[in-house]
């Protein structure tokens, strides 16, 4: 096979013989890059692949630069939507079913222990990685200019996401399920004006029963999904066109290689090899302005992807083998567990709630939402952007991590250290 | 990166390889196999070989439509020598089930025929456990939180160590026996008929409900307890009634295990059907239900009959359950042995027909039975009219004072915990040594009312009172107490009782009082359960009516010694105050104008208009 395409029609009518070879053509249009050419044409031309530039820079693949954080919950989506999929197959959204549909996945459903628990701590996984992610982002200062914007579809990602595993989590229908929900939505219900509203909305009722069941449902396994895919496509869009991923000014010039402002990008053949997709205005790739330190996609970043996937997949799979997904007595409503918990990543609100309603469930919260939606508008010095616990970056990094460890704490006080009545237990 | 990037890969090849197995290379094949093997050998002719060789490993079901919601049972995958009695030797899951004449099977020529055949009943119908499931951890429902696990076989590892060893056994599988068998005398099931006879020895029947059988309404209903609980909840349940439910009234009878044991596999009968049952034959049965034990004859009986009746009554209703009835102590309700000495006719039968009339806080049931029965009953208890004879006052006490106030005169008596108010620790030095000693010689003779402390003067004479009283202060009290200052206290309440008085002292109740006595008054405010002796109940009207004024006033304004109640003189209240919170809290309990307890007054004004 040859790396370019055919140069002119030889014949009005090729041979049969050709057909598999015809239709493998018409399918994969080029064979596996031989050629710089190659390499830029396979990105640009595969639907799957074309989201990619066809060259990135070498800053990007470093390893211990982004970690791998966004790729880990990009693909935790990917196997959360397939595990979830096929477990819609079995799950039936009703009170008097959904409980009996677990023991049967448990029991008789072949495969059916293992995808729960895949479904199950890919969702822990995924509200973890993300907020890592988040951490990543805030301490490389990636979310300054021009990559604002991007940052708020980020924190909306790790809002939905943390819905999605709350919405989720009632569906098992047993009295784990029922009793976080019960103070989760109860917690929504201190919110001023709106609460008592908000929580009416979304259960359907006043107690957790079987319209929340549904609507808890039709939120996790449609809407949620849906808008979570929008959101993840405008992330990916926004990485693009705001110039890739964030790193420091120095990493776009090879050392020692002066930086041209025009560049004529020549291939061997002669041949203008990278199209029209750079003719964009804005900070990104353009024709002739070729950064130098850059490498093609395929197959630098591309290994670096599979590897990350790989490695998430490897890990999802040998956690849901070694632990069972729990699944507790059903729902019995009048036998409340004490303490009730909430799912683990809401344990620092209940914490904070148990101080205060209001404050802990809306107020400060809320605040923290705001104010992390806000940080790339307040903190508007342009310095340290795209290295780790920048100096410039001091004092921004400082509060970033005071209030992470402050939640970090409050949430293991929540999950290890409170006891019947919500009172101060040892965990040993 | 390449290491990494295989050894990733191969994990991942690994566990589906794992996973794989797992899903396609099942125990119960290898079963199957070893089954075919043997059985081969042992074939007795050539067809019957050809036949197993034939036969490949698969999953057996059956599916039963006839009990109940329909079932699938695929034991026989696992269990596939089932009915093969060639195998009655091995071990489990090669093991044929039994033949037995006790489950109706018979022998025709030498061959046993199954009463019960697995094509028809399946397997759960009579053990329980997961049908449809094709591991044994699963099927067997020794998961955790599993409903239905195999009814004597399996115990769950999250069952309290203590009573796990009690909850296995066959005979918990007459619980499933019932589920057709439910005739009262049917000869497989000894257990339940002992747990039924159980259940109204211990008189359970008075305050719990099940359909057909009881109708008490103080406890929850378990005619379908079996299908809602698992056993160790019911075991748990008798045994401890306040594990599951702090707030549970259910006194802890003095029960053996073997006893529990056989109430558990009654109530675990109870599903509230009979599988065989149509819901036409269902509702016939229901139309021609019988009730409890009721009342046979309405006919006049002469007075020697009635007592005899009554007597009869009284020891087939399990009184004495609870009471004290001669040698029977239930050890839980207070003694009738001299009944007839300290109640009279009328209060006997007011009692029987709603004890919270004249005991507001007792957890004794109101049962219903006829009339006529509680007349009979009342009249038998009304001819229980010996006085114990003791030889000193210490003996006295141990036997008509220390079932409740306790041995030791600590108010801890066996019946303590369920007595409501509870009976006073005379140990409690302040408080006995704050009352002038005639108060207990008046408490004593004529009991206190609205409680457990009967009137004694009939039983003892005014010397053998004085002689206790004096017994206990030696005995129990033991300090000599101070003179008692005269306390400035008018005798009667100063304020009249009127509309205004009245709402002044709702006002200052509620800015005073709820924290113990609670919103409604009835001694359950949110501090009351952190106080010894508890929050009096100023609810209880027969209680309150027998106070004079002057005591009520002096409890206000001066507290009550060694228990919670501050002297509220120190705290402000002037004697009019507390003339105003008496004539309210008298205004509680009487019938003709008995005020809601409102936070505002204007709701106040507005019933009283």
């Amino acid at each position: 096979m040859s790396t370019e395409p055919s140069e002119t029609p030889t014949a009005a009518r090729g041979s049969w013989k050709d057909l598999p070879q015809n239709i493998w053509t018409s399918v994969f249009r080029h064979s596996l890059p031989s050629s710089e050419l190659g390499q830029a044409q396979t990105s640009f031309t595969n639907f799957f692949l074309h989201i990619h530039p066809v060259k990135v820079n070498r800053h990007t693949l470093k390893a211990g630069y982004t970690l791998g954080l966004g790729l880990m919950s990009f693909f935790l989506f990917l196997i959360l939507t397939v595990s979830g999929v096929l477990l819609m197959f079995y799950y039936v959204p009703s009170t008097t079913q959904a409980y009996d549909r677990m023991l049967d996945l448990r029991g008789s459903v072949a495969f059916g222990t293992f995808l729960r628990n895949m479904h199950r701590w890919g969702a822990h996984g995924i509200v973890a990685i993300v907020f890592l992610h988040m951490c990543r982002v805030f301490l490389t200062g990636s979310y300054k200019k021009p990559r604002e914007f991007n940052w708020i579809i980020g924190v909306l990602l790790l809002l939905l996401t943390l819905f999605s595993s709350f919405t989720g989590y009632l569906l098992p229908w047993d009295q784990l399920a029922f009793w976080a929900i019960t103070v989760g939505t109860a917690i929504a219900g201190y919110a001023p004006l709106l609460g008592e509203k908000i929580k009416f909305l979304l259960l359907g009722d006043n107690t957790v029963g079987q319209e929340a069941l549904l609507r808890f449902y039709v939120l996790h396994v449609v809407v949620l999904p849906m808008v979570m895919t929008l959101l993840i496509a405008i992330h990916f869009w926004r990485i693009r066109k705001d110039g890739g991923l964030s790193r420091p000014p120095e990493a776009d010039v090879t050392p020692g290689a002066e930086r041209l402002s025009v560049q004529v990008v020549s291939t061997p053949q002669g041949k203008q090899a990278f199209g029209f997709m750079g003719l964009v205005r804005g900070p990104f790739t353009k024709v002739g302005n070729v950064p130098e330190n850059t490498v093609f996609s395929w197959p630098n970043l591309l290994v670096a992807e599979l590897f990350v996937f790989i490695l998430t997949v490897a890990v999802i799979l040998v956690i849901s083998l070694l632990f069972h997904a729990p699944l507790e007595e059903p729902v019995n409503a009048m036998h409340p567990p004490n303490p009730a918990k909430a799912p683990w990543y809401f344990l620092g609100l209940q914490e904070l709630v148990s101080y205060s309603a209001f404050w802990g469930g809306v107020g400060i919260p809320g605040l923290e939402v705001l104010i992390l939606m806000l940080v790339p508008y307040l903190d508007r010095g342009s310095g340290g952007i795209g290295k780790w616990f920048a100096k410039e970056r001091l004092m921004a990094n400082t509060l970033f991590l005071t209030f992470t460890f402050l939640n970090i704490f409050l949430i293991i006080i929540g999950t290890l250290f409170r006891g019947p009545n919500w009172e101060f237990t040892v965990p040993w | 990166m390449k290491l990494a990037l295989s050894i990733a890969s191969l994990i991942v090849l690994v566990v589906h390889g794992v996973v794989f197995y797992d899903q396609f290379f099942h125990k119960w094949e290898r079963y199957q196999t070893a089954y075919f093997d043997q059985a081969r050998s042992q074939a007795r002719n050539d067809a019957e070989r050809a036949e197993l060789s034939e036969r490949s490993p698969r999953i057996e079901q059956i599916i039963v439509t006839q009990f109940g919601e329909s079932r699938v049972d695929r034991c026989g995958t696992c269990h596939i020598a089932i009915d093969d009695p060639r195998f009655a030797g091995l071990g489990h899951p090669l093991k044929a089930h039994p033949y037995s004449a006790k489950l109706g099977d018979v022998q025709v020529n030498g061959i046993w025929q199954r009463r019960h055949k697995f094509s028809d009943f399946g397997c759960t119908v009579c053990h329980e456990g997961q049908g449809r499931g094709l591991t044994d951890h699963y099927a067997h429902g020794e998961d955790h939180y599993w409903p239905e696990p195999l009814l004597g076989y399996v115990v769950q590892a999250n069952w309290k160590k203590e009573f796990q060893p009690h909850l296995k056994g066959k005979d918990y599988m007459e619980a499933a026996c019932a589920q057709c068998h439910s005739e009262e005398k049917f000869a497989g099931t000894p257990q339940i008929a002992r747990g039924r006879q159980l259940f109204f020895s211990n008189n359970c029947y008075g305050c719990h409900r099940i359909e057909g059988i009881s109708d008490g309404t103080l406890g929850p209903e378990l005619t379908e307890a079996g299908k809602k609980f698992k056993v160790d909840y019911l075991w748990e349940s008798i045994v401890d009634p306040r594990a599951g439910m702090a707030s549970s009234f259910m006194p802890k009878f003095d029960l053996k295990n073997d006893e529990i044991k056989a109430l558990v596999i009654f109530l675990k009968s109870r599903h509230g059907v009979n599988l065989t049952e149509t819901s036409l034959s269902q509702y016939r049965t229901r139309l021609h239900a019988t009730g409890a034990p009721a009342s046979e004859t309405s006919t006049t009986l002469a007075a020697g009959d009635i007592i005899a009746k009554g007597r009869k009554l009284v020891e087939d209703r399990a009184c004495a359950a609870c009471h004290k009835i001669g040698e029977k102590d239930g050890g839980i309700a207070p003694d009738l042995s001299f009944e007839g000495l300290m109640k009279d006719d009328k209060w006997l039968v007011d009692h029987f027909r709603n004890p919270r009339v004249v005991m507001p806080d007792s957890i004794m049931p109101g049962f219903r039975f006829a009339e006529a029965d509680f007349q009979a009953m009342s009249a038998y208890l009304m001819t229980l009219k010996t006085a114990p004879v003791s030889a000193s006052q210490a003996d006295t006490f141990q036997a008509l004072c220390a079932r409740c106030h306790g041995d030791k005169g600590d108010g801890l008596g066996k019946t303590a915990l369920y007595i409501d108010p509870a009976p006073r620790d005379l140990t409690k030095v302040a408080f006995m040594n704050s009352k002038p000693r005639e108060r207990f010689v008046q408490s004593v003779k004529e009991g206190v009312h609205g409680t457990s402390m009967p009137a004694w003067s009939k039983v003892l004479n005014d010397q053998q009172v004085s002689g206790l009283v004096d017994y206990v202060y030696a005995t129990f009290v033991k300090e000599k107490g101070r003179e008692l200052k005269p306390r400035n206290v008018p005798e009667k309440n100063p304020v009249a009782s009127s509309a205004q008085s009245i709402q002044r002292g709702e006002g200052i109740f509620l800015a005073r009082c709820t924290g113990c006595h609670g919103r409604k008054a009835d001694g359950k405010g949110p501090n009351s359960l952190d106080i010894v002796p508890r929050p009096r109940n100023l609810r209880n009207s027969p209680f309150v009516t027998s106070l004079s004024d002057r005591r009520v006033l002096e409890a206000i304004l001066y507290g009550v010694q060694g228990t919670a109640m501050p002297p509220w003189v120190d705290y402000g209240l002037s004697v009019n105050d507390a003339g105003d919170l008496a004539n309210f809290i008298r205004s509680l309990t009487q019938k003709s104008a008995r005020p809601q307890l409102r936070a505002g007054n204007q709701t106040w004004q507005q019933n009283e208009q």
